[in-house]
């Protein structure tokens, strides 16, 4: 029935197979717009925040999916100025899904912050003294340069493409992305820096408060660092998950091999640093705010457990499952590695956000327990389903995966996705 | 009524931190401004044909974007850098004077490739053209045996109006036949001086742009066999999930009309791989 409107030399599923897959996350979607408009309309007495644990699922969501929505810039700069081809092949995937992340994350905080018919208060007054001013002029710019770098996809479907004037734009846009990956990728740095600085300078907080270079706390650099890790790991999840629901493949393994690698040493990289930082912290941060460490971790169900889970289990293990040849041309390895790599960077800012603002401060303070609202959880639950939706129609109807055809025609592989290992002269040899 | 950024009691730091942002921003209009700007003086020039064929090759498979002597077996593997345009390809002209004189073509170097008519005095394009160069200078074009049969019974075809100027590479008419359309490129750089149509054998007469006709990017004699070859590859693995009928290659003929033959196959998505239109 779509059949005009899809890529002419790709197989799709049939239009009612996809309006089928479509029709829970749709279903998903209703529900969290109508639980977000009870929020805007009746404020936050719909939420389960509070004066004190005023950051709850949403910020948590922020935080996460900024984080994992990193593949779009690093990605970026690998193609456009680092010229690393092979990363093409996940280009149009890295974009989709930072835009999905990027303006999702905005709706959330939209719905948070409330009255978005006033938003234009923070460019016009701004307080340039919050890390929170930083990071909504960061945000705010880095979707407008992910909204212009989703423009040539867009233009790129083939009844865009039959108009002469967006064909041309469409090109001369695509030559100008250099650019726009440079903004991008001045803009992530800092936003996610700034995101991860916002609770390294809480000095109220000594569960988070961390020490650092000028005005950047340590954190600032550990939020970055775990976001250039994890974006890649992301990447390859999806487009992993995509071949499994699609039955297709659908990146080169020679591209999974680059990005595995590179998150592989990044993870690696933050389980140090993050270590590092943590033994200052508990050494030497802590006991000069009046705190003993233990105290954090007495409070189930925030125990030791969830520090050694964070750098060993989420960052250093999957860092090493990702940094041998044969585990990620095994899809089960590599699965489990990226998966492993995003759920430590998703927990690690449920701990900064949450944890931090759950446990006590004061001698009569006592450990609070935040449960979400069924409109937070629907307002979260809208957002993936939000980014399902896209992903789901940009894969459809756009030519996301440039080498798709030529993996399709090319010999099915393992069932473990491994394939027999090639020879070492042969490997060199390519 | 101004912002507070520009505000003259702001600190310099706090102009200079937020004045960044708002430079970003300037920086993202400017860009999309300056493309605007291109795609206007592109569109002016008349080059919206040719970047079109440019996006459309980038989008081909690279299997179907071989260099001619990949498929002579010269150059194996090697990917055309210039979109099926060999007149300006260095490579192609010192493959070419490095080549011995060709010599008397073997028998299968033209003519019957698989059953398919292919004259061995008609140039072929890629996507499926032949070319004709008649005694007054003008050149007929026309689909050839593969792409005919690939077609069979147009319902509609859309020719450019005589006078029309078609460029290489650049759409040259279209058909459809039942939902599906495709357009077909036209083999050569000229004015339309004639149409013609199915039935006529040819669709178009061309008239040269310039002093006369360089053929250098068609195929020619040897080379149209193995080119034949992989194309007749491809379609049989195209169809062979459609329900085409197992068949050996037992020397039978072509079907004249593919699509009556096998309907259920994607035909839209056959006839655009073939005439390379991704």
């Amino acid at each position: 029935m779509d059949r005009s409107w899809l890529p002419a030399t790709r197989s799709r599923a049939p239009l009612a197979r996809f309006a089928l897959w479509l029709l829970p996350w749709v279903a998903l979607l209703a529900v969290g717009v109508y639980a977000a408009g009870r929020c805007l309309v009746r404020g936050l007495n719909q939420t389960n925040m509070d004066n004190r644990f005023v950051f709850g699922l949403w910020i948590f969501l922020d935080l996460a999916i900024i984080a994992l929505g990193a593949g779009a810039f690093v990605s970026g700069v690998l193609v456009y100025l680092l010229k690393r081809d092979e990363v093409k092949d996940v280009i149009g995937t890295a974009l989709v899904v930072g835009f999905a992340c990027y303006s999702g994350a905005i709706f959330a905080l939209m719905v948070d912050v409330g009255q978005p018919l006033r938003a234009w208060f923070t460019f016009w007054h701004p307080n340039p003294h919050s890390m929170l001013a930083e990071i909504t002029f960061c945000l705010t710019c880095y979707l407008g340069v992910l909204a212009i770098e989703y423009v040539p996809l867009v233009l790129r479907h083939r009844r865009a493409r039959s108009a002469s004037p967006l064909l041309v734009f469409q090109f001369e846009l695509h030559h100008l992305m250099v650019v726009l990956a440079a903004v991008g990728a001045f803009l992530s740095f800092f936003h996610q820096g700034s995101l991860g600085g916002l609770f390294g300078v809480l000095r109220g907080r000594p569960f988070a408060f961390r020490e650092g270079f000028a005005v950047w706390p340590t954190t600032f650099f550990l939020f970055v660092l775990s976001a250039v890790a994890t974006g890649p790991a992301f990447l390859i999840l999806i487009t992993r998950l995509a071949s499994a629901i699609t039955g297709k493949r659908l990146v080169r393994q020679r591209t999974v091999d680059f990005l595995g690698r590179l998150s592989a040493w990044l993870l690696i990289a933050y389980a140090g640093v993050k270590s590092l930082d943590t033994l200052v912290w508990l050494n030497r941060t802590t006991p000069a705010s009046g705190f003993h460490p233990y105290e954090f971790y007495s409070q189930p169900p925030f125990g030791g457990w969830i520090l050694l889970t964070e750098i060993v289990a989420l960052a250093l293990v999957p860092g090493l499952i990702l940094l041998g040849e044969a585990r990620r041309r095994s899809t089960p390895w590599l699965l489990t590695g990226a998966a492993l790599a995003c759920a430590g960077v998703t927990l690690n800012r449920f701990v900064l956000t949450i944890q931090t603002l759950a446990l006590p401060t004061l001698p009569v303070d006592h450990l609070l327990l935040y449960v979400p609202s069924w409109q937070e959880v629907a307002t979260f639950a809208a957002i993936v389903a939000y980014g399902v939706i896209l992903y789901s129609l940009s894969y459809r109807y756009l030519p996301l995966f440039p080498h798709e055809e030529e993996l399709a025609a090319a010999p099915p592989v393992r069932a473990t996705g491994a394939g027999p290992r090639p020879p070492r002269e042969a490997r060199h040899a390519a | 009524m101004l912002p507070e950024l520009f505000s003259p009691l702001g600190d310099p730091v706090r102009t200079a931190f937020l004045g960044a942002f708002y430079v970003v921003a300037c920086s993202l209009a400017v860009t999309v401004g300056l493309a605007l700007l291109r795609a206007r003086r592109d569109l002016r020039a008349g080059r919206a044909d040719a970047i079109r064929w440019r996006e459309e090759f980038d989008d081909l498979p690279e299997a179907r974007r071989r260099c001619r002597h990949a498929a002579s077996g010269r150059m194996p593997g090697r990917v055309c850098p210039n979109g099926f345009d060999c007149r300006g390809c260095e490579m192609h002209q010192a493959l070419l004077a490095s080549l011995p004189a060709a010599g008397p073509a073997a028998a299968s170097d033209g003519g019957d490739i698989l059953g398919f008519d292919l004259p061995r005095s008609r140039a072929y394009h890629r996507g499926h053209t032949w070319v004709e160069v008649l005694e007054d200078g003008t050149a007929r074009v026309g689909l050839d045996d593969f792409g005919a049969r690939l077609v069979g019974k147009p319902d509609e075809v859309t020719l450019p109006a005589p006078g029309t100027t078609l460029r290489a590479n650049g759409p040259g008419w279209g058909l459809r036949r039942g939902r599906a359309r495709v357009r077909v490129l036209s083999p050569l750089d000229g004015k339309v001086v004639e149409t013609g149509g199915p039935d006529r054998g040819w669709y178009l007469r061309l008239a040269p742009s310039g002093d006369g006709w360089d053929l250098r990017h068609l195929l020619r004699d040897g080379e149209v066999r193995p080119w034949m070859l992989r194309e007749v590859e491809n379609l049989q693995s195209r169809l062979n999930g459609a329900g085409a009928r197992a068949s050996l290659a037992d020397g039978g003929t072509p079907m004249p009309d593919f699509p009556e033959a096998c309907p259920q196959a994607d035909w839209e998505g056959i006839w655009r791989e073939a005439f390379l239109d991704p």
